[in-house]
């Protein structure tokens, strides 16, 4: 009885659900959807707290409210983000940005939000193909050779060099890696890169490739890292200070611990806080004043970090990432 | 007539449904109401937001409320993001009811889409295949990814059989080998481009992203529904699917009954197989795209979405019925969290408890049903 009661109750909310009558809607509010790569890669939570704060800083700018809704996947599934992108469709939002684990995956979804009325920016990795209306990235071939020219030096010309390259579905870190290999071969010839070593996007399994090829090759003498994901491990680099070159992309907090002991030679930090602050601004940019970029492609310059302007350096990441998680 | 509506809710997954039932209605009270674009048909056939004026006097889209999950747009996609899952869960609930356990379905997805896509890339616009039409490319790629599907289900079957080594050890094994197929035939690279009538629009997508209505996509989840119709058919009205049960249930049992356990054994990883090359199909069509990517982590959802839906891990338990409403289940947990706007961060948390209480709860009203029975039989 009780549940033919509850199937009645439910059939009378569906009914009043389907045949409830349109209104139309008069926005004060701004929802922004963000879906990065993954929720367990930091320098994507650093994006989410660029863009809670373009939030606050553009809402008080404009006088409206603007909420950032965080659909990242728990972790790196193209499928997932698509699905989350046509969900935001459904839901209304004024804007998404976007992140691509996959591109060819993830175009479709872009492009349905677009036809749909709602603009699309993507950041530190684009589909290229899809109706995006900007993209805020570093230029992924300048970042591989630039990586490849520091390590270069600071191996002296000579010796032998892995790359660690994470996803290996990433549009962005592909042209990285490319770019490291062409740029060896053009300017070190006396450097042979031993191979490409990919992983799963967490820090652990980025530690645990670095040890087993450290392991399994110990003529490496140097690392380019076109993510710095093992560096957010603790202990992750077991060679004597020195002895092994290395060059990372990202200096979030728990990177700059290698570079201050020297297992480090270089960081270079992407803005992954701007990518969420510069993605929100584009955003309102293009709904509030109807202004896009002059060129599609916004680019995002490395800052190169060393041990001589660390203590410089450290002061955005109280800003970059603060202790407590941004609240909803 | 109320005995009769009374018997419905004896059966298994009745608490399923409940559950089903409880959730649609807790989304639809809780979500804030969501405005969309109202669109025509422009005069090119193309789908066109309608414009109207603001009080600034600029013409902008026309937006209207409406519910969040209470639209026949929500509904058509939560069905879709089940169907990949919940037709490899069909193919699982079987494996699982014989006993065993498959972990290289996400894998197999993945094997079956990226080989099926190298076919159909090399009869599309920019492949070198020109000897065949693209619907023959097509259709050769669609046998390419079942077949794939059905070859890893008999490579993990076989082993299985003939090794004598636990299913978890073999199909663990086989998820990687699989996995590692996909990566080297592609080298990474997303697979796409495929043979395509009006350059416009792949033929495969044509079929599977078919739109009814206003984005309607329902391929996916009608195939999802005929799945499981036939998984019903095989597992309740065939004696190849009670013998299933019967080997679950009590294998040494079996034996001595005269059941070949063996071909049994095979015969349900072929079905796992066949499943996850369907589902891929299904994801090759709605993406237009296959990498060694795809499906990473599936297996955790598709076990998920069996045992949720009732079937043992101890074997000689399930459904087809109750797999498809378990990966209901947690898409519907899935889209709640973004429904009701919970911080992301703690979904996994969220989908975790969820699917512990639907199950205790499907539990209950299993054991609660029994009893009702049993005092109406006594």
């Amino acid at each position: 009885m009780k549940k033919l009661l509850l199937l009645a109750v439910s059939t009378a909310i569906l009914a009043l659900g389907l045949t409830a009558a349109d209104q139309p809607a008069a926005p004060k509010t701004l929802r922004f959807g963000l879906v990065a790569k993954s929720q367990s890669n930091p320098v994507f939570q650093a994006a989410r707290v660029g863009a809670e704060a373009a939030a606050a800083d553009l809402g008080k700018r404009y006088n409206v409210t603007i909420k950032i809704d965080w659909e990242t996947p728990a972790d790196e599934d193209a499928a997932k983000q698509a699905s989350n992108i046509e969900q935001l469709v459904l839901a209304g939002e004024s804007g998404i940005a976007v992140s691509c684990s996959d591109a060819a995956k993830v175009t479709d979804a872009i492009n349905h939000a677009v036809k749909n009325g709602i603009p699309v920016v993507t950041f530190d990795s684009d589909a290229p193909k899809s109706d995006r209306f900007a993209v805020y990235a570093t230029d992924d071939y300048k970042c591989g050779v630039q990586i490849m020219d520091a390590l270069g030096k600071e191996m002296g010309g000579k010796g032998v060099v892995a790359i660690l390259a994470g996803n290996q579905n990433a549009p962005n870190l592909q042209t990285r890696a490319k770019a490291v290999r062409e740029e060896a071969a053009k300017m070190f010839p006396n450097i042979k890169i031993l191979d490409t070593y990919y992983h799963k996007e967490t820090p652990a399994d980025a530690a645990a490739k670095v040890e087993q090829v450290m392991n399994a090759n110990p003529q490496i003498t140097g690392w380019a890292m076109i993510g710095g994901w093992p560096l957010f491990t603790k202990n992750a680099l077991k060679w004597k200070p020195g002895d092994v070159k290395c060059v990372a992309v990202d200096a979030l907090r728990d990177e700059l611990a290698y570079l201050e002991d020297g297992h480090v030679n270089l960081l270079l930090a992407q803005r992954c806080y701007d990518w969420g602050y510069q993605s929100v601004t584009l955003l309102v940019d293009k709904i509030i004043n109807h202004k896009t970029p002059a060129a599609a492609f916004v680019p995002s310059e490395l800052i190169p970090v060393t041990k001589a302007n660390l203590d410089a350096y450290k002061k955005n990441l109280d800003i970059w990432m603060p202790v407590a998680a941004p609240a909803k | 007539m109320l005995k009769r509506l009374r018997s419905i809710f004896f059966f298994q997954e009745s608490g399923l449904l409940l559950v089903v039932v409880l959730l649609g209605v807790l989304f639809t009270l809780k979500s804030e109401p969501a405005t969309y674009v109202v669109m025509e048909t422009g005069a090119d056939g193309t789908p066109q937001p309608v414009m109207t004026t603001n009080p600034d006097g600029e013409k902008v889209p026309l937006r209207k409320e409406r519910n969040k999950f209470l639209n026949a747009q929500s509904l058509a996609q939560l069905a879709k993001d089940t169907s990949f899952i919940g037709i490899m869960a069909v193919g699982m609930a079987v494996v699982i009811i014989s006993g065993g356990i498959d972990l290289s379905v996400g894998a197999a997805y993945a094997l079956a889409a990226v080989l099926a896509a190298k076919v159909m890339h090399y009869y599309g616009p920019l492949g070198d295949g020109h000897l065949m039409s693209p619907l023959s490319g097509t259709l050769l790629g669609m046998a390419v990814c079942i077949g794939t599907g059905v070859l890893c289900g008999l490579v993990n079957g076989g082993l299985v059989v003939l090794l004598r080594v636990h299913p978890f050890i073999i199909t663990l094994g086989t998820m990687a080998i699989f996995r590692g197929i996909a990566f080297v035939v592609t080298g990474g690279q997303s697979v796409t481009d495929f043979p395509t009538t009006d350059g416009k629009m792949a033929v495969l997508q044509g079929v599977i992203k078919h739109e009814t209505g206003n984005e309607l996509y329902l391929v996916p989840p009608a195939v999802m529904l005929l799945v499981m119709v036939v998984g019903w058919l095989f597992l309740r009205r065939l004696a190849a699917g009670r013998r299933v049960f019967a080997v679950g249930g009590n294998e040494i049992a079996a034996r001595f009954s005269g059941i070949r356990v063996e071909n049994v054994k095979l015969g349900v990883y072929l079905i796992s197989g066949l499943c996850a090359g369907i589902s891929a199909l299904m994801s090759l069509g709605y993406y237009g795209s296959g990498s060694s990517g795809d499906g990473n982590g599936y297996e955790l959802d598709v076990v998920a979405a069996a045992v949720v839906g009732g079937a043992s891990l101890m074997g000689g338990r399930g459904s087809a019925l109750g797999a498809v409403l378990g990966a209901l289940v947690i898409q519907m947990i899935t889209h709640g969290i973004i429904l009701l706007n919970i911080d992301q961060n703690y979904s996994r948390i969220i989908i975790g408890i969820a699917v512990i209480a639907a199950v205790v709860m499907d539990n209950v009203n299993t054991a609660l049903a029994r009893r009702r029975l049993a005092r109406h039989a006594g």
